[in-house]
């Protein structure tokens, strides 16, 4: 062999190893593109997938399952040997010499014309490198892939599979046990800020069954049976709950009660207030801002004045065990009523909406809850300063509600419900001892999860234009 | 090694004959420097041409400079309607032998001589037009029942008129299949026309030199089939002839217009002209082997007289040029 056909076939064969790992190198990026182009197609549903890191193998699924499909029709065939070299004839405008010597070899010629043309082809590529002459071109997929993975990668950050999960979910009509998991959780997010602990475990019930009955798709027919054996066990716990409090009033009194056993015990916890008649005296001053609590004493006829701190203590001890006893009895009722309504469905038309308005909390809501522009509402110029020229706030009238909602933003909120302040004559308690109450449920429910950050601020500089910056003496 | 080393000789010979035939082409002719080529192309490889012009563009000085400057006999054949086969091939004529016996005795015609000249050969009648077939092909003419060789290297350079079509007898298609090239003489430019007007206006040129005789020829048409060729390559021409065919070949948009417009491709002929003027032209160029440039430079002069057009071609006015380079266009050197 000459040294020239020597040379060709070392040039031959580098470049014949480089055109190799460079389609290799496009195949894969094809695979990955494609990968991720299928990742991203099915991503609505990854949610379905069992485990949450199942989402993060779909691309690798997807790639082990189109590689074989690719390797196999991109295989390294004659023919692209062929193109290849055709190739470098193109670039060096070698007129196919490169070509024909190839195939000259490949058939081993002897002839002197063949022999001149494997001469001339050793003589031009022996200066050839393919690596820097014949450089990486990538293909539109292969350019696409990294982008495509940064898409895929910020949407799963961004929980897309699982937002779009949830909006078909919402967007779907709710079975009977989506309800149910809905309602338990509610239930137990409010038995944990009241510390309602039969109910907690009633929702924590509820919400198993929900789910129980959600992953096995178990028919509405089959949940309501489970439905009735789960309410005559909410019956049970319910009746087995503490009852002792006596004209407790609404669920609404009740919890004001709670909130002002929170502000008596601060008094009792004052270091001025140890002494028995320095006590007895503050105790008996601060009673007549707390309404609730004195309607309680008056009834089990305390004598304040007589009592020491440590009667004081276990006395509304007692009275909160009461008080919360009767609230979770009274949710208990509540979640019993919502499990009878639940079995009803299906049965009359309306049950859906009974369901619907007889969730936790949302009963004592008035009719005209939408959220209207007020002065109580829109952010001032400077918050807890009242305006000059600015009309003073309206006067409530009795019984009606008024409530101070999330004003910024999206997002779900909360609303704290407050009564307005007595008409004159409907009322034998004062306005002064009426705002304190409420600043003080005010001040405990900003102190609860259930006021959001951002308008506990807003909820203070309400109570601050209403003018009273502190409690009557 | 040495080998290389004669053969690099050879086709430098080669290529210096074929310069210093173009030069010597160049005293007498102006302009048709890629005809000129053509011509020499299909003497090399053992071809004929049909030369289609208007009159006047030198189509007779340039095969008759060719015949001198080749050293070979030239004869030229005015083709007439009443032109007889017998005035071409030659007949047999009665004679007396030295014995004073009447004897027959073969008259050749013009056609022996190594460059025959058929002049606006679509004048004669088929009959006339068909005694040049055997000798296109065969290289030998029958007369009597008896064989007559012809020159060798012989070649037919036939012209036509293509304006004055009345009273013409337009080429059967066999016949136009044996022809190796058909070229296309274009009407000079205004600097070419200058020129020609300089020259055939002074004092007489010197005498052409001679180049090659028919040996080199011979020796050359030989070296022609050496040409290696790559099968890349070969597959390429092979698809570029059978994309002129309207029922066969890929499917792209080359064919859709030979679909539409093509009643015949090219015959098996038009693809071995093809190679033989691809391996032709890369010698004369001084290259070792055939490229694909090659190919698509010699299609058109190797198909354009093999295509057969139907109606809708000569309704819309599409002809096989336009045909040729659309396939040229549409059908890809690599697959």
């Amino acid at each position: 062999m000459s040294t020239e056909a020597e040379i060709l076939r070392k040039k031959l064969s580098e470049l014949i190893s480089w055109e190799r790992r460079k389609r290799s190198e496009q195949i894969l990026a094809g695979i990955l593109f494609y990968a991720l182009l299928a990742t991203l197609l099915t991503l609505p549903f990854h949610s379905l997938l069992p485990l949450a890191i199942s989402r993060y193998l779909v691309p690798i699924l997807a790639f082990f399952i189109l590689a074989p499909v690719f390797l196999i029709r991109q295989r390294w065939r004659l023919d692209d040997t062929a193109r290849a070299v055709a190739r470098v004839d193109k670039t060096l405008r070698l007129d196919e010499r490169t070509l024909t010597a190839w195939e000259l070899l490949e058939r081993d010629e002897t002839r002197a014309a063949a022999l001149w043309v494997v001469k001339e082809a050793g003589e031009k590529l022996a200066a050839f490198d393919p690596r820097a002459l014949l450089r990486r071109n990538w293909s539109w997929q292969a350019r696409l892939a990294l982008p495509l993975l940064a898409v895929w990668l910020g949407l799963v950050w961004l929980g897309v599979g699982l937002q779009l999960d949830r909006v078909a979910e919402f967007s779907a009509s709710k079975t009977l046990a989506q309800k149910l998991r809905e309602f338990s959780r509610d239930l137990q997010e409010r038995a944990k800020v009241e510390g309602l602990q039969q109910s907690l475990r009633v929702g924590r019930e509820l919400e198993q069954l929900a789910q129980k009955s959600i992953e096995a798709k178990t028919d509405d027919e089959k949940l309501k049976t489970e439905l009735a054996g789960m309410k005559k066990q909410v019956e049970t716990t319910g009746k087995s709950a503490d009852q002792s409090l006596s004209g407790a009033g609404s669920q609404q009194d009740l919890r004001d009660l709670k909130a002002e056993l929170e502000a008596a015990r601060d008094i009792l916890n004052m270091p001025a207030a140890k002494g028995t008649e320095e006590l007895g005296k503050q105790w008996l001053d601060q009673l007549a801002t707390l309404p609730q609590l004195k309607r309680q004493f008056d009834l089990q006829n305390q004598k304040g004045g007589d009592l020491g701190h440590n009667d004081l203590k276990s006395f509304l001890d007692k009275l909160e065990k009461q008080a919360t006893g009767e609230l979770d009895r009274r949710t208990l009722l509540e979640a019993q009523q919502f499990l009878d309504q639940l079995m009803k469905q299906g049965q009359k038309d309306r049950g859906e909406s009974d369901v619907q308005t007889a969730g936790p909390g949302k009963q004592d809501l008035p009719e005209d809850n939408e959220k209207t522009s007020n002065r109580s509402n829109l952010p001032g110029k400077e918050p807890g300063k009242r305006e000059e020229g600015e009309p003073s706030l309206p006067n409530f009238p009795a019984g009606a509600a008024a409530h101070v909602k999330g004003l910024l933003g999206e997002g779900n909120s909360r609303g704290l419900e407050l009564k307005g302040k007595p008409s004159a004559g409907k009322s034998d308690v004062s306005q002064d001892e009426v705002i304190a109450s409420y600043r003080r449920q005010a001040e405990a429910e900003l102190n609860t999860e259930r006021v959001p950050d951002g308008l506990k601020e807003t909820i203070k500089n309400y109570f601050l234009s209403l003018g009273i910056g502190e409690e009557p003496k | 090694m040495e080998e290389v080393a004669e053969i690099k000789q050879r086709m430098e010979r080669a290529r210096r004959s074929f310069d210093e035939l173009k030069a010597e082409m160049a005293r007498m002719i102006v302009g048709h420097e890629e005809l000129i080529e053509q011509v020499f192309i299909a003497l090399v490889c053992g071809g004929h041409c049909l030369l289609e012009g208007v009159p006047g563009l030198g189509k007779t000085l340039m095969v008759r400079s060719l015949g001198e400057i080749l050293s070979l006999s030239f004869s030229r054949i005015q083709f007439t309607p009443d032109l007889m086969p017998a005035d071409i091939t030659g007949t047999n004529v009665l004679t007396d032998d030295p014995s004073g016996r009447k004897v027959f005795e073969f008259q050749r015609g013009p056609v022996f001589a190594h460059i025959v000249l058929a002049d606006e050969i679509n004048r004669a009648t088929p009959k006339t037009q068909s005694a040049l077939l055997e000798a296109m092909q065969e290289q030998s003419v029958t007369v009597g029942g008896k064989v007559h060789r012809l020159e060798n290297p012989f070649m037919v350079l036939a012209t036509q008129n293509p304006i004055e079509m009345e009273g013409t007898y337009p080429l059967p298609e066999a016949q136009v299949d044996r022809f190796f090239f058909k070229l296309l003489l274009q009407y000079p430019s205004r600097e070419e026309l200058a020129r020609i007007a300089d020259l055939t206006t002074a004092a007489a040129p010197a005498p052409l030199h001679e180049v090659v005789d028919a040996a080199g020829i011979l020796q050359i048409r030989q070296w022609v089939r050496d040409v290696p060729l790559a099968d890349m390559v070969k597959d390429y021409a092979v698809r570029l002839v059978l994309s002129t065919h309207p029922q066969r070949g890929p499917s792209d948009e080359g064919v859709k217009v030979a679909q539409k417009f093509v009643l015949y491709g090219s015959s098996p002929r038009g693809l071995q002209s093809l190679i033989l003027a691809a391996k032709a032209r890369s010698l004369l160029d001084g290259r070792p082997n055939v490229s694909f440039e090659d190919i698509r430079i010699m299609l058109p002069p190797s198909l354009r007289h093999r295509l057969i057009l139907n109606l809708e071609a000569d309704a819309e006015g599409v002809s096989a040029e336009k045909i040729i380079s659309e396939v040229l266009e549409r059908v890809p050197e690599v697959l």
